[in-house]
């Protein structure tokens, strides 16, 4: 059942809320954080209009109103499926805003008396709640595919919902835990109605439950005992003297003549005969009169419900269903009506004019309503804008639908064009893009890391990943002469083993920034290096160890750390080639690397959204969970800058595809070209 | 024709009542304009105080608190929020400075307006916004977890948001154009959750964050160079203009603030605990009113 309902504002305050149990308040905290402000899940549909959030066991639906600024949040165990909470959040959005919205449209209210709205709250959950998740057979052919959720991790579950209420077509309730089962599968894969034997009874028990949904044999997923009821099933439509009970039979007496012969079906499970199922023939499958009776009991108990009421709660019913079938029945027919609105312009040479000269003058002035119409055109210059600065067109299209749900339906303000509202709404949804969460401050988290206490001291390890030829030895040695420069010591780690030159390269590297800081007296740099063919984790691995110097081989200070950061350089590899991808896997469980950073070059194109994809789902930690977060790695370092001018769309593509924050920037061939990102200056050049 | 020709002749002969006429004419005619303009006029603008602080601090809460009397129940902002509000009674604002104890006359309580911003790092750029607009803003209430400045990584969080906008006043005020300087805004920080049992006191929390400005202005100085160096021409390669407080001091002092006219007060209070004393509401309200 619901667990919960909250109604918050925009700027976060709660106006109304129905806990059914406790939950705590960092559930919807983390569904505003992860989903409407870092927007980590795509937005988009999801089942009929109410997308879901799943986080610890709840899932979370919610609808917004944008014009009142309010956000509507269902909460639930992950384990239900409850199929009207779409219909309940469009309900109550409709409902509220129209009781509210006026109070709300106010500037500075903080609170409204939401004192009427808690009976209207409850008349609304008994209307729409079906009273459990099993539906009556008349409901099941209008809304089957709702009713079956994907399998998820808790399929194969047999006690997914709670047992039905206790509604008389369901019979038998001699074999209770049969039931169940059958119950239990509908929520799986594949779940086919089988044809109801409407002639006599038949020869085994088990086929009462026929004309229920059960599901076929998924793979794997459904459990023993509710593949033993499909095979019960299965067999239904067989005529009475039939082979298949007999030979049951047969199987049954073997098993337990013999000392339990262990029989096994076609999945590979094993067969446990099921006594009780074969022998009990107490309920019988025919609709006899008495059920025909316990129909008539089942609507007479609908009807009284409707009509006994007390009478305000009369009252409010009999609005509520009006208005509640107004709003649902407009919910879900939105493309008619916007179909419909396309065909109201004026036709001959003057009309269309005078139409266009109005529209000029409006577009001038400012104050219009902004259509889906209106906006497409503008839209569409701006997607072909992004594009031309190298702009993923994945990306493109999302930030432009994200203006375009920004400014539906608002008023231009005056005296601007709808271009210029556009390219602000473009702006501030390309800051809020590219804005990271936390700023890192990489000489901060250095220095608490290495002079931790004692003996949680440690070096600071960090990785370089990327595909062929972006440049991460040379960003590699542009961090290393930037660390330098703040007198820490720097291992360098020639983790490249298959390259040609590659340790040769990082050596040279070595040289020179061991000649620049003895020339200035600052932090000392050193190459680790196992020559070529070696395996790169373990070369790591062996590094890191190095660098901690925690065994007693030293004679005097052991212990002591040798170095403060551990700098490693990975071969490049493709993105799409699957045997080196993995390695990273190993590299990164090995390694255990602090923070892992992504190379990638500003002239890429659109295999930026892929490479940066493919990168970040490689590094999980040995349970299976992306590591920092659940992104997968920690930054991007955009190279090669300074070969693009404007076009630095690439910052814009990686950002898009992983949520992953951009850290550094290359701009140039030497040591000192290696820059922070500044986000007013990236959107300055994107816009231009 | 002939009427009208009268009627002109009449309004410039010397006769006593036309003379009246344009006596009451010329009179009241500017005072009319002047009432018309001035209705027409903006109102006056409240004074305006802003909330901010990194995200889960309790901001919101503390909004509804002053304006309602009881806090709401909150969830992460996603938006700005205002609020308009009065003084309590009991409190007294700059204006009552000479005033009394025992007067006894009549007075109404200024309104302020409350801005309430989000905190969470991608929606900063609507409190930085607010503090960089030209709007009568009297006062800045940083809001901060006394309970998460215990750990490292909260610690850090909060330092570096409070070094941002200490940074922004101090170059709001070196770098006026006029040589009179814009008009001083005071901070007061709102050592928040004191009711929380890991929380620490305000003072700890005043030492803490002084302590931890001092090692972020240290790393900041020595960090990498943005990338967009060559944008403002304002001289912003200077040192001295991005180093907070005095420049070359071994560690950082609230106190060294208030040469950029940035006081700098500590006040711990808790918008959950029951009861005016525990919560101590009242001295977020005497600052508010000292600054109005």
């Amino acid at each position: 059942m619901l667990d919960g309902f909250e109604i918050l504002t925009t700027s976060g305050i709660v106006l109304w809320r129905r806990h059914y149990t406790p939950i705590s308040s960092n559930l919807i905290d983390s569904l505003v954080r992860d989903v409407f402000i870092e927007e980590k899940q795509k937005p988009g549909g999801g089942e009929n209009g109410a997308p879901s959030y799943k986080k610890d066991r709840y899932t979370l639906r919610w609808t917004s109103a944008k014009d009142v600024g309010l956000v509507f949040v269902a909460v639930y165990q992950s384990l239900l499926h409850l199929s009207w909470i779409e219909s309940l959040l469009t309900a109550v959005k409709g409902l509220f805003t129209k009781a509210y919205g006026q109070e709300l449209k106010t500037p500075h209210t903080l609170k409204v008396n939401t004192a009427q709205w808690d009976p209207t709250f409850d008349a609304l959950v008994n209307r729409l709640d079906t009273g459990s998740t099993r539906r009556q057979s008349d409901t099941i052919d209008s809304e089957g595919p709702t009713e079956l959720t994907p399998p998820s991790s808790s399929a194969g579950d047999d006690a997914d919902e709670p047992p039905p209420v206790p509604a008389p077509l369901f019979r038998k309730p001699a074999i209770p835990t049969k039931r169940d089962d059958v119950v239990g599968d509908s929520t799986s894969t594949d779940a086919t109605p089988i044809p109801t034997p409407d002639t006599s009874r038949p020869a085994t028990p088990g086929h009462a439950a026929s004309h229920l949904l059960t599901a076929k044999g998924g793979p794997g997923k459904a459990s023993r005992r509710s593949r033993k009821a499909q095979t019960f099933n299965a067999s239904a439509p067989v005529s009475s003297g039939d082979e298949s009970s007999a030979g049951r039979n047969l199987k049954g007496g073997a098993k337990t003549a013999a000392k339990g012969k262990r029989r096994w079906d076609v999945d590979g499970m094993a067969i446990e005969g099921d006594d009780d199922g074969v022998l009990d023939y107490s309920a019988s499958a025919t609709p006899g009169p008495e059920n025909a009776e316990r129909e008539l009991d089942v609507a007479d108990v609908n009807t009284s419900q409707m009509g006994s009421r007390t009478g305000k709660g009369q009252f409010v019913l009999k609005d509520l269903d009006d208005e509640v079938d107004a709003i649902l029945a407009s919910s879900s027919k939105p493309q008619q009506q916007s179909n419909a609105t396309d065909d109201s312009t004026g036709s001959g040479l003057l009309a269309s004019a005078s139409s266009r000269l109005t529209s000029l003058f409006r577009n001038v002035v400012g104050g219009k309503t902004l259509t889906k119409a209106d906006l497409q055109l503008p839209l569409q210059q701006m997607q072909t804008h992004l594009l031309s600065k190298n702009v993923a067109p994945e990306a493109a299209t999302r930030l432009c639908q994200a203006v375009e749900t920004d400014l539906l339906d608002q008023k231009t303000a005056n005296y601007t064009s709808i271009e210029s509202t556009i390219r602000d709404s473009m702006t501030k949804a390309l800051t809020r893009m590219l804005t990271p969460t936390s700023s890192l401050d990489l000489l901060r988290e250095v220095t608490s890391v290495t002079s931790g206490q004692g003996a949680l001291a440690r070096p600071y390890v960090i990785s370089i990943v990327g595909v062929n030829g972006v440049g991460k030895s040379t960003n590699l040695s542009k961090i290393a002469f930037f660390l330098l420069q703040n007198h820490f010591r720097v291992l360098v780690v020639a983790g490249d083993t298959f390259r040609s030159g590659a340790v040769e390269q990082l050596r040279v590297h070595v040289r020179n920034l061991s000649a620049l800081s003895q020339r200035e007296g600052v932090g000392k740099v050193e190459l680790f290096e196992k020559g070529y063919g070696k395996d790169a984790a373990t070369v790591a691995r062996d590094a890191v160890a190095f660098a901690t110097n925690k065994g007693t081989q030293a004679p005097g200070g052991s212990g002591q750390m040798l170095y403060d950061v551990v700098l490693i350089d990975t071969a490049g590899r493709r993105h799409n080639d699957s045997r080196l991808m993995s390695s990273l896997t190993k590299f990164g469980q090995l390694a255990n690397p602090d923070k892992v950073f992504m190379v990638g070059e500003a002239l890429v194109g659109t295999d930026s959204v892929a490479q940066a994809r493919n990168f970040a789902k490689e590094f999980v930690d040995t349970k299976g969970k992306l590591r920092n977060n659940g992104v997968g790695m920690d930054g991007f370092i955009i190279s090669k800058c300074d070969t693009v001018g404007d076009m630095v769309g690439t910052l814009v593509s990686m950002v898009h595809a992983t949520g992953i924050p951009v850290v550094f920037l290359g701009v140039g061939q030497h040591y000192g070209d290696l820059r922070g990102l500044n986000v007013g200056w990236a959107v300055d050049k994107l816009m231009k | 024709m002939t009427r009208l020709e009268d009627w002109l002749t009449w309004t410039l002969s010397p006769s006593i009542s036309a003379i009246l006429v344009t006596l009451i004419f010329s009179l009241t005619l500017p005072i009319l304009i002047h009432t018309y303009l001035y209705k027409r006029a903006v109102a006056k603008e409240l004074p305006t105080f802003l909330l901010l602080g990194p995200s889960g601090a309790g901001k919101t809460s503390l909004l509804t608190l002053l304006s309602n009397g009881t806090p709401s129940p909150t969830h992460t902002s996603q938006a700005p929020q205002t609020a308009t509000c009065q003084l309590p009674s009991t409190t007294h604002s700059s204006e009552d400075k000479y005033r009394s104890e025992n007067d006894t006359s009549s007075r109404t309580q200024p309104s302020i307006h409350l801005l309430d911003t989000p905190g969470h790092g991608k929606l900063r750029h609507h409190a930085i916004a607010s503090l960089t607009s030209p709007t009568a803003l009297k006062g800045l209430l940083f809001v901060v977890d006394s309970a998460v400045l215990s750990s490292a990584a909260g610690l850090t969080e909060t330092a570096e948001y409070l070094y941002d906008v200490l940074l922004l006043l101090q170059k709001r005020h070196t770098q006026g154009k006029t040589s009179k300087g814009p008009l001083a805004i005071p901070v007061l920080l709102v050592a928040n959750k004191q009711d929380v049992f890991t929380s620490l006191p305000a003072g700890l929390v005043k030492s803490k964050l002084e302590e931890e400005l001092g090692k972020v202005r240290q790393t900041r100085s020595k960090g990498l160079l943005d990338s967009g160096i060559g944008m403002d021409d304002d001289g912003e390669a200077d040192e001295e203009s991005n180093w907070l407080g005095e420049y070359g001091a071994k560690g950082f002092k609230f106190a060294q603030m208030r040469e950029y006219g940035v006081d700098v007060e500590v006040v711990g209070m808790s918008t959950s605990a029951e009861g005016e004393d525990e919560g101590r509401v009242h001295e977020c309200w005497s600052w508010i009113g000292a600054n109005v």
